[in-house]
């Protein structure tokens, strides 16, 4: 990481895993989730400068999983497998536009909350919680990736 | 500037990692293999936030709590202080009435050992001006009778165990008593073969006497017994009303003496009211 000291993305995490444990609750009343941390840890790999290392995606994937009480393993294989995806595509990323890359995210949060269900919550599997969080990111994606909505660019250049 | 894309010893490295991955969350899935690790970061969460609260909110907290306490606390003491002054007023009624029955039995005692037959009623003081009483002419008490008959009473003696306290003026509702002491009273009394009309000035505890040696030559001697005469109707005769205390000599034929009434009106506060 050449951008984000490894202190700041602990604690960057930190705090957004708390925030989602704190949204969490009010959005699954509407089925939808949303993994603000997932995402966080995505976006910060999106805009390093440089490829980020399977070692520092798995021990940060080891400390989600304590700290959001998932199962060992669970954030960690996810998190390597999103490192290695986006770094494999970052220069095509070039290629897309915003929207088709907030469609790429989207449907990484939708396979991550799927794959996430699938271990720790097989009895309330839900394809509809799955179609309304992929609507729901989609949408929150893009408008964060509009232009004068486009501070979170900003953040992670500094 | 652009990245440059997985080698084939970064892709083997994420593979490896993978696998661990998926490892460590069959291992956990599984067995609870890491159920203790997680366990420390909850009690060093816990912890961190219970010190962190004890160290930050709670003092804040705390000087809140003790604004708020101190108004509560005076808030209690008003209501603790209502409830005192309650609690006195209650006693000093349950006081009185437990000494009821003793003023009745003494009041009874006065009126056989002074051979009285008449009847009495049991009053109680209702206000009694102290205050007027020490200082001014006007000695006047306001009692409430107790099975009040359905006549007036108004010239009825008053007298409580030490003796006769005076007699009532008015009588609507409430009584009020003209006491032996008032400017304006007169009590008959004799002693003796002397008569006198024994006059009250406003002195608390002493009524007067003026006679001309002339009409009454025997002497008065300091300490000599006076009774109610019975003239006039009002009192009963032969009722000790005091003993003689200063004499004055006015003139060559005037005397005034006093006499020390035997009653207090402040002895009880449950009177008899004698019927005439």
């Amino acid at each position: 990481m050449n951008d984000i000291s490894v202190i700041k993305v602990f604690f960057i995490l930190f705090v957004v895993d708390y925030i989602e444990s704190l949204v969490a609750p009010f959005l699954l009343q509407g089925f939808i989730s949303l993994p603000l941390t997932f995402l966080a840890f995505s976006l910060i790999v999106y805009r390093s400068n440089s490829n980020t290392g399977s070692i520092f995606a798995f021990l940060i994937g080891i400390y989600v999983d304590i700290i959001s009480d998932s199962p060992i393993g669970l954030n960690a294989i996810l998190f390597c497998l999103m490192s290695h995806l986006i770094n494999s595509y970052s220069n095509t990323f070039r290629l897309f536009s915003y929207f088709q890359i907030c469609l790429f995210f989207s449907a990484s949060s939708l396979f991550f909350i799927g794959f996430r269900n699938l271990f720790i919550n097989i009895e309330n599997f839900s394809y509809l919680e799955l179609l309304i969080s992929f609507i729901f990111n989609s949408i929150l994606l893009i408008i964060l990736s509009i232009s004068r909505f486009n501070f979170l660019r900003n953040i992670s250049k500094r | 500037m652009s990245r440059v894309a997985p080698t084939r010893g970064s892709k083997t490295l994420s593979f490896l990692f993978i696998s661990l991955s998926a490892l460590l969350l069959y291992l956990d899935t599984t067995y609870k293999s890491f159920e203790s690790i997680k366990n420390i970061y909850k009690s060093f969460a816990i912890s961190t936030s219970y010190i962190l609260k004890k160290s930050t909110i709670d003092p804040i907290s705390y000087i809140y709590e003790l604004s708020i306490d101190k108004s509560y606390l005076l808030k209690e003491n008003k209501e603790l202080k209502l409830a005192l002054d309650k609690s006195h007023l209650s006693n000093f009624i349950i006081s009185k009435d437990s000494n009821f029955f003793a003023n009745d039995k003494l009041i009874e005692n006065f009126l056989t050992k002074n051979d009285i037959s008449n009847i009495f009623y049991l009053s109680k003081i209702k206000s009694f001006d102290t205050q007027l009483y020490f200082c001014c002419s006007q000695h006047r008490v306001f009692i409430e009778i107790f099975n009040k008959p359905n006549m007036s009473l108004v010239g009825s003696a008053v007298i409580n165990s030490s003796g006769i306290l005076g007699q009532i003026i008015h009588d609507a509702g409430v009584q009020e008593v003209l006491l032996l002491t008032d400017k304006s009273h007169v009590l008959p009394v004799e002693s003796e073969n002397h008569f006198c009309n024994a006059k009250g000035n406003g002195d608390p505890g002493i009524i007067y006497c003026t006679y001309s040696t002339l009409l009454w030559p025997e002497e008065i001697k300091q300490g000599q017994s006076f009774f109610s005469s019975g003239m006039g109707g009002v009192y009963p005769r032969g009722l000790l009303i005091g003993h003689v205390g200063e004499i004055i000599k006015i003139d060559d034929s005037m005397i005034r003496f006093e006499i020390e009434l035997i009653s207090d009106p402040l002895q009880d506060n449950v009177l008899g009211v004698l019927e005439n």
